[in-house]
């Protein structure tokens, strides 16, 4: 008996070591080990054996058996990788081709920024709105404490609106393209709803072009408005947006300034990612900054005027205001270095298609 | 307006000992920003005062001279080509390592040379070559410093004339006239960087007598207050080089001694003054008054300006000064002028911007006076001047100063609460600094109940409007820069983002997902677009004082801009997909215009009429199903605009809300396009209050739908919606019918098309059967023939 096994262990480990394909190694296995196969027969004869002879070669014949099936599952994943390798040598592509992709089209930069500087006011709570282009001098000017001819106002060169030869006028004044963001303040706390939380991106003109100027461009235009708001809050703003928007290195400063609206009133610097702050690059005045720092835009706290003008009483609340040029945030972050601003706005689609 | 300020100069009144960057630093926090740091020192390194001792021509050079000069210990020699070289003089050498400005304003560093073969070890200077371009030599010609200095030959050239010194450059605020001049800079500057500032105002010589002249204000409110000094026996040469020195670093040109007084004062205190020429006054009244119609005055700077309306210091017959702005040609200082007059006023600062506004004429003085300035700086101004004049052109003063005055000056007074101050900047500041910082800044306190009140400085009294401005005086001295940063952590406002903004967002994005690329165009438009496009420019709101031509009227549509942008691109990129989103503006009777969001997309130089026209709709009905509203089409017949074989308009809940198709050949050729432009033009604003991004939710269905192909010969202009309208009708189960392809090919009959159908089919309760499908398909093939003619193909 233990010849007849150790015979057929013989046979059908030289099977299975012979076999190429799966088709052969199911033959092969069903011959050996499949419920009618060798294995099965010679385990049927052990049944005329004693008892003893039947133990002693039962357990030899499992022995086997758990060989057998041990060399199967070895051949088998031998011939899995077998097929899997030819399957390999067939199978390739040159993959040094260039890199395609579907056509994708393109926001504009200003779009991208607009969305970007959004969010990170919408994390603060501020809230998106719009107030018009084309607005009453009262909004654009006097409300905001710059009564006529007040020689502040010709820090913003202004386009007058006309409906043919002469300039629109109303009760509110004249009308104008708005210089600045800061038209929407008294138009946004005469909505009567507090706290005001503001954001206003929008479009603004001045008579102004060069390389860079535009006389159409973009600002955003913040404005928060409850009981006791303080500078320190207004710091705090600034502060996380600058580090959201220029990242952890660049470092901040408010300087005192003067602006009608806004009382105190500052400008806010970032420190110049150019000369890193130090006003020189290779030992020479940085063309960039001024003196390591490059102006963010005005800010300050809601004037008492203004918030009379809109309604409220200056006594009981207190709010800050900033302003600051879309293009030029975005221009000094992202070191894209154009070196005319207009180039923005020529829709090269050339350019446009870059970013 | 900035100020250069010489540190030298500040220094003279208050005690620090920063280094200029520190100064500055310090300041900006504080103050005012410093913008530049020029170090006048550094500019002059490596040049040094040289005594010429021989001067020879060039022997392969007309033009240049060969000259020794001493510079102290030996002796150069230096290639030249100065015109005004004599022996003895006394000149500035640039020694190798000096950088030197050249014509550009780029500065090129010395070097030994050889210059047509002879060797140079330096160069002489011109003034304009160390970058004092105010101090005018004449072409060509080498600074002369013997008048200058007596320092030994060799000495640097900074020691010897007194330039070791930086100049700051200083953003002045509007409301700060007061520190344009060095004096009240440096009172700030005390202030601001805690240092002790100390000066005292030039006591004024009233003279005594009768004055030859006398003074009227005509115009009250145009003029505050006016003052004059006769002075005689003055002998007017040049200024001394400490005068023109702060000029020059000023950018000012000296002229002769008495306009530099009067310009050194300006720069001193910020208060401008004039002179005339006593001899050129007919009569004995100064008049400062509105010049009439026909009034005219030839002014310094060579032009003839007409005065009709503006304030003018005129004598008994003729405007002398456009007040506060420019002086007359024939009134004005000259050599040979032995006695003057010395007027300072104060004017109305909206009168003086109006003149310069009416005339486009500006001075130094006039962009102080339109600031509004102290009224009582004058008399400060005045006597520093008259003491200056006396020290330089020496001359006495003749009479009784005169002095005019519409009304006596009384100082403001505000009430000051330290505690409301706190509460407003959010940190806590002791009253004992804030007394200090007020005080400081030259603001005197006094105790009344629980707060203070506060008499504003004379200089400040332009600028000081309200209590809440004390507020930022003690913040900005605080220093921003030390105040903590705080979130706000107060209540939240309950708004809710602006709808329109938030549709323009979401469209752009769905646009350029879609491949088209976004163009931004400026507001304003050209007449000549408005018209290549059928528009009336009275149509459109224009710009009463446009920048430039082609920039003139606020656009009612978007258009224009689009075939513009279509127009510049078409050489460069001859095939694309472009939009833009944005606001229109439509004008409105009496009121502002309408700011209407518009939506615009644009395909051009793409051939397949069909499948550009489809790409475009598909856009428009994927916006319509994403947002819940629907859009129809209809043929539209505008041949004037669009192409009417291949446009419709589209509406919306039964109104036109746009248009959809080719852009008429008119207007392309109008537009120099040159190939097929397709648009889609939507009125956003139409439709928006409609939009949603949420959608109800409709259960998945249960059983499998079957999807077959079926390619249907069609007669040319046979219509898809009538097709599909047929298939769909076939039977309850043919749930839709979509194009897949569209074929006209060498197989296709001509005047027909090959349209291959896709024909979706579903039971609500089962999963069809083949034969149940082989039967509906049969049911549609019939249908399309009996109804549409159509045969399907197997």
């Amino acid at each position: 008996m233990t010849d007849v096994f150790q015979q057929l262990q013989a046979d059908a480990l030289q099977a299975f070591s012979a076999v190429k394909t799966a088709e052969d190694l199911e033959a092969v296995r069903i011959d050996f080990i499949g419920r009618k196969g060798r294995m099965a027969e010679a385990m049927k004869d052990l049944a005329g054996l004693s008892d003893d002879e039947r133990r002693e070669m039962g357990k030899h014949a499992n022995d086997v058996k758990r060989m057998l099936e041990g060399a199967f599952d070895a051949a088998q994943s031998r011939v899995a990788d077998a097929a899997k390798s030819e399957r390999y040598g067939k199978e390739w592509i040159d993959v040094t081709l260039p890199g395609s992709t579907s056509a994708i089209g393109h926001l504009h930069l200003t779009t991208q920024g607009i969305e970007e500087i959004s969010c990170i006011f919408s994390h603060l709570g501020f809230v998106r709105v719009h107030h018009p282009e084309v607005d009453w001098d009262y909004y654009a000017f006097e409300s905001l404490n710059m009564p006529k001819e007040h020689p502040a106002r010709d820090d913003w060169e202004t386009f007058f609106v006309a409906d043919g030869d002469s300039v629109m006028t109303g009760d509110l004044g004249k009308v104008v393209l708005t210089p600045h963001t800061s038209n929407g303040q008294v138009r946004e706390m005469q909505k009567g709803k507090l706290p005001i939380r503001m954001i206003s991106i929008g479009k603004c003109y001045r008579r102004q072009s060069s390389a860079r100027h535009l006389s159409m461009f973009h600002q955003f235009e913040g404005l928060m408005i409850d009981e006791k708001v303080t500078v320190t809050e207004l710091k705090g703003v600034f502060d996380y947006f600058v580090k959201r928007y220029f990242g952890p290195d660049r470092a901040t400063r408010l300087r005192p300034y003067h602006f009608r609206f806004t009382e105190p009133s500052f400008e806010l610097d970032v420190s110049c990612s150019v000369c890193n702050g130090t006003g020189k690059v290779n030992d020479v005045k940085c063309k960039l900054c001024k003196e390591g720092w490059l102006e963010l835009g005005g800010a300050g706290m809601v004037h008492p005027h203004v918030l009379k003008a809109g309604g409220l009483d200056p006594e009981k609340y207190s709010g800050f205001a900033f302003g600051w040029g879309l293009e030029r945030t975005m221009m000094m972050r992202s070191g894209i270095n154009i070196d005319d601003i207009r180039t923005l706005y020529k829709n090269d689609l050339r350019f446009l298609t870059q970013f | 307006m900035n100020i250069l300020a010489s540190y030298h100069w500040l220094k003279e009144y208050i005690k620090t000992n920063l280094s200029p960057e520190e100064f500055a630093k310090e300041f900006s926090l504080r103050s005012m920003s410093v913008e530049s740091i020029d170090d006048i020192g550094a500019r002059c390194a490596n040049i040094v005062v040289g005594d010429l001792l021989t001067i020879a021509q060039h022997p392969n050079a007309d033009r240049l001279h060969v000259v020794t000069v001493n510079i102290g210990k030996k002796e150069v020699t230096i290639v030249c080509g100065g015109t005004n070289l004599v022996e003895g003089m006394r000149v500035a050498v640039a020694l190798p390592g000096a950088k030197v400005f050249s014509g550009n304003g780029e500065r090129r560093e010395i070097n030994l040379s050889t210059i047509r073969d002879v060797e140079s070890a330096g160069m002489l200077c011109g003034p304009a070559e160390i970058g004092f371009d105010a101090l005018q030599v004449g072409e060509r010609s080498i600074w002369s410093l013997g008048s200058i200095t007596d320092a030994p030959a060799g000495t640097p050239l900074a020691d010897a004339l007194g330039l070791d010194d930086v100049v700051f450059d200083v953003e002045i605020t509007t409301n700060r006239p007061d520190a344009k001049g060095i004096v009240g800079l440096a009172r700030e500057a005390g202030a601001a960087v805690n240092a002790k500032f100390s000066w005292e105002p030039t006591e004024l010589l009233r003279g005594e007598g009768v004055s030859p002249i006398s003074v009227i204000i005509d115009d009250k409110k145009g003029c505050r207050r006016q003052m004059a000094a006769v002075m005689s026996d003055v002998v007017i040469g040049s200024s001394p080089w400490w005068i023109q020195k702060r000029l020059v670093l000023n950018g000012l040109r000296p002229i002769n001694a008495i306009v530099d007084i009067t310009n050194y004062v300006m720069l001193e205190y910020g208060q401008p003054l004039h002179s005339f020429d006593l001899n050129a006054i007919e009569g004995d009244e100064l008049h400062v008054r509105r010049g009439t119609s026909g009034e005219e005055i030839f002014a310094l700077n060579g032009k003839t300006y007409s005065l009709d309306g503006h304030l003018v210091i005129a004598d008994a017959v003729r405007p002398l000064d456009i007040a506060g702005i420019m002086g007359g040609e024939n009134s004005g200082i000259k050599k040979e002028t032995t006695s003057l007059v010395l007027v300072a006023s104060t004017f109305d600062a909206q009168s003086i911007r109006r003149t310069g506004r009416a005339l486009d004429l500006s001075s130094d003085a006039q962009t102080l006076f339109e600031k509004g300035l102290s009224v009582e700086m004058p008399a400060i101004a005045l006597a520093r001047a008259i003491e200056l004049i006396k020290e330089i052109c020496g001359g006495v003063v003749v009479g009784e100063v005169i002095d005019e005055r519409v009304a006596p000056y009384e100082p403001k007074i505000f009430s000051v609460d330290f505690e409301k101050i706190r509460s407003h900047i959010g940190i806590d500041i002791s009253d004992a600094q804030m007394k200090k910082t007020l005080t400081d800044l030259g603001f005197s306190l006094e105790k009344s109940g629980k707060v203070f009140n506060a008499t504003v400085p004379y200089w400040r009294e332009e600028d000081i409007e309200g209590e809440i401005d004390f507020t930022e005086e003690v913040a900005r001295m605080y220093g921003y820069h030390n105040m903590p940063s705080v979130l706000p952590a107060s209540r939240l406002p309950d708004g809710v983002d602006d709808a329109s903004l938030v549709w323009e967002q979401w469209l752009k994005r769905v646009l350029a997902e879609r491949g088209f690329v976004e163009c931004f165009s400026n507001s304003l438009v050209s007449v000549a677009d408005l018209q290549s496009y059928g528009i009336s420019p009275k149509d459109a709101l224009n710009v009463l004082n446009p920048l430039t031509a082609d920039l003139t009227h606020l656009r009612p549509t978007l258009t224009p801009s689009m075939l513009r942008a279509i127009e510049r691109n078409q050489a460069l990129v001859p095939s694309a997909k472009t939009f833009e989103v944005s606001r229109v503006y439509i004008p409105r009777e009496g009121d502002l215009p309408d700011e209407r969001l518009m939506f615009l997309a644009g395909m051009y130089g793409i051939f397949d009429a069909e499948k550009t026209f489809m790409e475009l709709r598909g856009l428009l009905e994927w916006i319509a199903a994403r947002t819940g509203i629907a859009f129809t089409f209809e043929r539209l017949d505008d041949e004037n605009h669009w192409h009417p074989g291949r446009s419709v308009s589209v509406h919306s809940d039964g109104v036109r809300v746009g248009v959809l198709g080719q852009v008429s050949a008119d207007f392309q050729e109008a537009f120099g396009i040159h190939r097929p432009v397709f648009l889609a033009k939507i009125d956003v604003e139409a439709f928006m209050p409609r939009m949603k991004l949420t959608h109800s939710y409709r259960p998945v269905p249960t059983f499998p739908s079957v999807r077959r192909d079926i390619a249907v010969l069609l007669d040319e202009r046979s219509e898809f919606e009538k097709v599909r309208d047929v298939v769909c009708g076939s039977g309850a189960l043919v749930r839709a019918c979509d194009v897949v392809e569209t074929y006209r090919g060498s197989e296709v009959p001509a005047g027909k098309k090959s349209v291959t159908l896709s024909v979706t089919m579903m039971a609500p309760d089962r999963t069809l059967t083949g034969e149940e499908v082989d039967t509906l398909i049969a049911t549609v093939t019939r249908e399309l023939a009996l109804r549409v003619g159509g045969i399907v193909r197997s």
